[in-house]
């Protein structure tokens, strides 16, 4: 992407996007999430290298936290700079996890503008989607199938199903929830 | 799973970013409710003197300052301080009156009015008080995105602290500002510190 070629150049060509995406552009939000996942997968793999198998589960797990958490952003405040904060957060939380106290001493609150690097490639994880659907409660894998996988709107998935416009949203904001907890697992 | 088929998933539908509803504010208010209804009122013609409106205004204050500080840390990269002040001017002021009130006790009834009857069981039931509201701020927090969660746990903490205090406050009968300085901030630090020690292991999402 060349219209991102510096961090600085990333930031004034996101901020515009993320606005626009906080306020409904469902184009604006999906550039907004490829150009983020570049960023992030170039930020972990220099964090990660001791666990390069991980580190594109790690992209998709801060995606997702991005995603739910998106209505905490701050608009005083550079995205990648709340971007990487979340990124570091589920970094220090892997490391937690898997026991490991070291490499956690860095300013939390410092932009590390030379780890903004984007790494634009078709990342893979190992887990599957599929799999981990089949883990929700049936009311929630359907709302998400429904709406996320197939596309339809709230009201067709409503219609299909009998359930109200407002069960179908919750449903799917409690299903991301869970799905965000599963692939912590 | 490819990131990209999970960026189709998640922008599909998306629609604007959700607001943060202040839900979580009044699951915290409900808890100090019930604290409150847990004790007896004071006696109705204490109101006529100072001293309930004092702790009710301090308590009411702190916990005002401390909603914002908790609301702060409730996102990523929080900007602390004004918020931060405020918690620190209202700890300031009080202190500074019961400094002042005591230094206008006569020096043989400054113990007295400092310990009043009620000084050990206090800070006690301030912290006993604060536990619905602190369990109800954790679980709001928890439903955000703290990224400090040591320091969170503590402003949570102070909220539900002042939340108990303005509790208790209905229905203690302490007077003397100097006891309100000491006992009430000691109880209401207490349930901070219970806040900061487990904001690390709740408040992880």
């Amino acid at each position: 992407m060349p219209e991102d070629a510096s961090p600085n150049d990333f930031e004034t060509g996101l901020k515009l996007l993320w606005l626009r995406a906080q306020a409904g552009d469902e184009a604006a939000y999906r550039v907004c999430l490829e150009r983020i996942a570049a960023r992030l997968r170039g930020y972990l793999r220099r964090r990660m290298q001791s666990l390069p198998d991980d580190v594109e589960d790690l992209v998709q797990e801060t995606l997702l936290a991005l995603h739910l958490q998106r209505g905490t952003y701050d608009p005083a405040l550079p995205v990648s700079a709340w971007v990487l904060a979340i990124a570091r957060h589920k970094l220090v939380d892997l490391w937690r996890r898997r026991g490991r106290r070291d490499d956690l001493h860095d300013a939390l609150d410092e932009v590390d503008e030379s780890a903004l690097a984007a790494v634009a490639e078709d990342g893979q994880a190992r887990r599957d989607l599929d799999k981990l659907l089949l883990e929700l409660p049936e009311a929630q894998r359907l709302a998400i199938v429904l709406t996320k996988v197939e596309g339809l709107s709230v009201a067709e998935a409503s219609q299909r199903t009998g359930a109200s416009a407002s069960a179908i949203k919750v449903q799917v904001h409690r299903g991301l929830k869970r799905l965000a907890r599963l692939v912590r697992e | 799973m490819k990131t990209a088929t999970l960026i189709d998933l998640l922008a599909r539908g998306a629609g604007p970013a959700p607001r943060l509803v202040p839900a979580a504010l009044a699951g915290v208010l409900l808890s100090a409710a019930l604290a409150l209804a847990v004790l007896g009122p004071v006696p109705a013609a204490m109101f006529a003197t100072p001293a309930p409106w004092l702790k009710l205004l301090y308590t009411g204050a702190l916990a005002v300052a401390a909603g914002w500080l908790a609301a702060r840390l409730a996102r990523p990269l929080p900007r602390l301080q004004r918020p931060r002040a405020a918690v620190l001017a209202v700890l300031g002021a009080m202190a500074l009156l019961g400094g002042l009130a005591l230094l206008a006790t006569a020096p043989g009834e400054r113990l007295v009015a400092l310990m009043g009857h009620s000084a050990l069981a206090c800070p006690w039931n301030v912290a006993a008080l604060s536990l619905p509201a602190l369990a109800a701020a954790l679980w709001a927090l928890r439903g955000l995105a703290p990224t400090r969660p040591r320091a969170a746990g503590f402003a949570a903490g102070l909220l539900a602290g002042a939340l108990g205090a303005l509790g208790y406050a209905l229905s203690c009968v302490e007077s003397s500002p100097a006891f309100v300085a000491v006992w009430y901030t000691l109880g209401m630090l207490l349930a901070a510190l219970l806040g900061a020690a487990l904001g690390p292991r709740v408040l992880r999402w």
